[in-house]
């Protein structure tokens, strides 16, 4: 992938030169930041997430596999006493619960690595260290006959640092 | 992340308010983000005394494996169980155990989604308590069955004979509950921990730790693709976790609930239980950070507003399970069960009365004076509290196991305990068990949430804006609602 990115001190510049990029259709941006922002989300203006399903789609069948694997085996091997059903839905909840939390939450950490696509195995270009630490970065995903305007956009906003990344 | 709480009213140019709920969590000491990972990475400099405290804390463990070794040979036997009291120290522990890991799923996950701000600094070290107080706390039933290798057939899978554990017992609720619990907590903690190690990686200069980091931070990038989907993920991980933190002690309480023993066979259980595992957890939070801002210099990351919101939330839960203990007498004496109502008075003006008159002094007594400010922000004050209230805590479970089952329904059976060295051999392990993993934890990864904590710094801005003119940090004009309840300090 090539680009340009540019570093950021400050949040309030990084969030125009956002503004304007996304006018002005430069290339898809990637921003990084070292903790979330909503004036970032604001500006990006990317649907929300959607990790929900995953998370959803675990706790039923965690629920499920929780009940049928209680039923299942007590009518398996069935343990009658005073008459009483075999089967009993009111304590198999707590399987069925326990059951439902923990695939559902497995499930939500997949959906968040599926979509967030880590773990990542290379940094590939458009990254540096110091957007952990607190600058802000943004990655302008173009090709190198935009090069020089998108340098123009983010060093008019403030960028301390832009460079080409190929 | 906190930035999940999305104003109301729409986004964009639309109503806002700032990005966390910041009651009581500023930290006016704490100016950038350089000086919040300069400080907290530095806490992870091994120091004299964190090997003094390591090397204690493995001394205590070993005291504790060996006195496993000798059990495993010589027998259960040396447990000093008395029939019909075939539960002890090992069941005491262990529900103690489970207990003080509560605290810390809740202040991730419960005050996460209460958006309550003075959880921020205090969680990383919450939650690592509670993973470390359960992997603590597991170990107890694997001792307590005498055949340490066969505790797997608690699980159920698919055996040669088709041999399924019986899900209408109590015993496999707790399986289910603790071990999905572990794995939640430690599931919860790693996620949280995913950004902070990568700030590591990019900062180390050792190879094989940058690559030991690398690894451990999965490639993340803090790009905004990886913060919307992980911070979506940790809502609905706190949203998993805050039904699994009530429900897990509600079952380790029907452990006992459901046995017609006189003391046990109570409805009140599963909430008594849960208040008083926070209690503890709580407590035991104090324990651990209290000595932890001293020693690292880190007084105004961990605040007293910190602690004066921590000990409210102990004196509301010491109330609680204050009304339960006497909520408890109440219905043995409205029951009228003849063994129900002898068993209370044995409880208190029996056997066993020293043991129920700790509790009731440690646990109702004692924090009590948390009622006073000046206490809830006296940080020696509530470091001693917090030791009074663990040994309470340790004593409710005592006084729920032993003098029950010492105490049933024919007077034949009565009988008495007094635990064997055995037996506190492994209660002194437990805890070298515990404060070594934590120990190890604090000086490998960041105890403080760096990612979290820069959160609630105001960020570094071009124009300089202020909130109070109802302008928000990226020079739009829009205002928001003052003095909205947990908003503003």
């Amino acid at each position: 992938m090539q680009g340009v990115l540019a570093a950021f001190r400050e949040l309030d510049a990084a969030v125009h030169a956002i503004e304007e990029l996304r006018s002005k259709r430069l290339g898809d941006l990637t921003i990084y930041t070292p903790t979330p922002r909503h004036e970032f989300e604001d500006a990006l203006g990317h649907p929300s997430s959607g990790v929900r399903k995953f998370t959803l789609v675990g706790g039923l069948l965690g629920v499920t596999f929780g009940y049928w694997i209680a039923i299942w085996t007590s009518e398996y091997w069935p343990l009658i006493v005073g008459g009483k059903a075999i089967a009993s839905w009111i304590p198999y909840t707590i399987i069925g619960f326990e059951v439902m939390v923990l695939v559902g939450a497995l499930s939500t950490v997949f959906g968040m690595f599926y979509l967030a696509r880590i773990p990542r195995l290379t940094m590939t270009v458009g990254y540096d260290p110091r957007f952990s630490h607190g600058d802000y970065g943004i990655f302008v995903a173009a090709a190198p006959d935009k090069f020089s305007s998108v340098e123009e956009v983010l060093r008019r906003h403030g960028a301390a640092e832009v460079r080409g990344e190929r | 992340m906190a930035t999940l709480a999305r104003p109301e009213g729409g986004q964009g140019d639309a109503y806002r308010r700032p990005n966390i709920a910041s009651a009581d969590v500023q930290l006016p000491a704490v100016r950038d983000y350089e000086q919040v990972d300069n400080e907290i990475i530095a806490t992870m400099k091994p120091t004299g005394g964190w090997f003094a405290g390591l090397g204690l804390a493995i001394a205590c463990m070993l005291i504790g494996a060996s006195a496993w070794v000798y059990q495993i040979y010589w027998g259960l036997g040396q447990a000093g169980y008395n029939p019909p009291l075939m539960w002890g120290v090992y069941i005491i522990t262990f529900v103690f155990w489970v207990g003080i890991g509560h605290a810390g799923t809740l202040i991730s996950a419960i005050l996460y989604l209460f958006r309550a701000g003075f959880r921020t600094t205090i969680y990383r070290v919450s939650e690592a308590m509670t993973v470390f107080a359960v992997m603590t706390a597991g170990l107890f039933p694997i001792i307590h069955i005498g055949r340490p290798w066969k505790f797997y057939w608690l699980i159920p899978y698919p055996n040669w004979r088709l041999i399924w554990p019986n899900f209408k017992s109590p015993l496999v609720w707790d399986v289910f509950a603790i071990s999905t619990y572990l794995t939640i907590s430690t599931t919860f903690l790693y996620i949280g921990l995913i950004p902070d190690i990568a700030v590591l990686r990019d900062r180390e200069t050792n190879p094989v730790r940058k690559r030991i980091f690398s690894i451990l931070s999965l490639g993340w990038r803090n790009s905004d693709r990886e913060w919307r989907h992980f911070a979506r993920a940790y809502l609905f991980l706190a949203a998993f976790s805050t039904p699994l933190v009530l429900s897990v002690h509600s079952v380790v309480s029907f452990d006992f609930a459901m046995g017609l023993t006189p003391g046990w066979h109570a409805s009140i259980f599963p909430p008594y239980f849960v208040a008083g595992a926070i209690f503890s957890g709580f407590a035991m939070v104090w324990t651990i950070a209290i000595p932890m801002r001293r020693w690292f210099g880190l007084r105004h990351y961990i605040t007293l507003n910190h602690l004066d919101a921590t000990a409210k939330v102990v004196l509301f839960t010491s109330l609680v399970v204050g009304s339960a203990y006497l909520i408890e007498f109440f219905i043995a004496w409205f029951s009228g069960v003849p063994a129900e109502i002898e068993y209370f008075y044995n409880r208190v003006f029996g056997q066993w009365w020293w043991s129920a008159w700790i509790l009731l002094i440690c646990n109702m007594v004692f924090p009590l004076s948390l009622f006073s400010q000046k206490l809830r922000r006296n940080t020696t004050w509530l470091f001693i509290l917090s030791i009074i209230i663990n040994i309470g805590m340790w004593y409710e479970r005592f006084v729920i196991v032993v003098p029950s089952l010492t105490h049933e329904f024919e007077p034949w059976q009565w009988s008495g305990y007094v635990p064997s060295w055995v037996d506190m051999c492994f209660l002194v392990g437990s805890f070298g068990w515990f404060f070594m993993w934590f120990l190890l934890f604090c000086k490998q990864l960041p105890v403080f949430a760096l990612a979290e904590i820069k959160e609630i710094i105001p960020p570094k801005l071009r124009e300089s804006h202020k909130h109070d003119d109802h302008i928000d940090v990226t020079g739009r004009h829009q205002p928001y609602e003052r003095n909205v309840p947990g908003e503003f300090a």
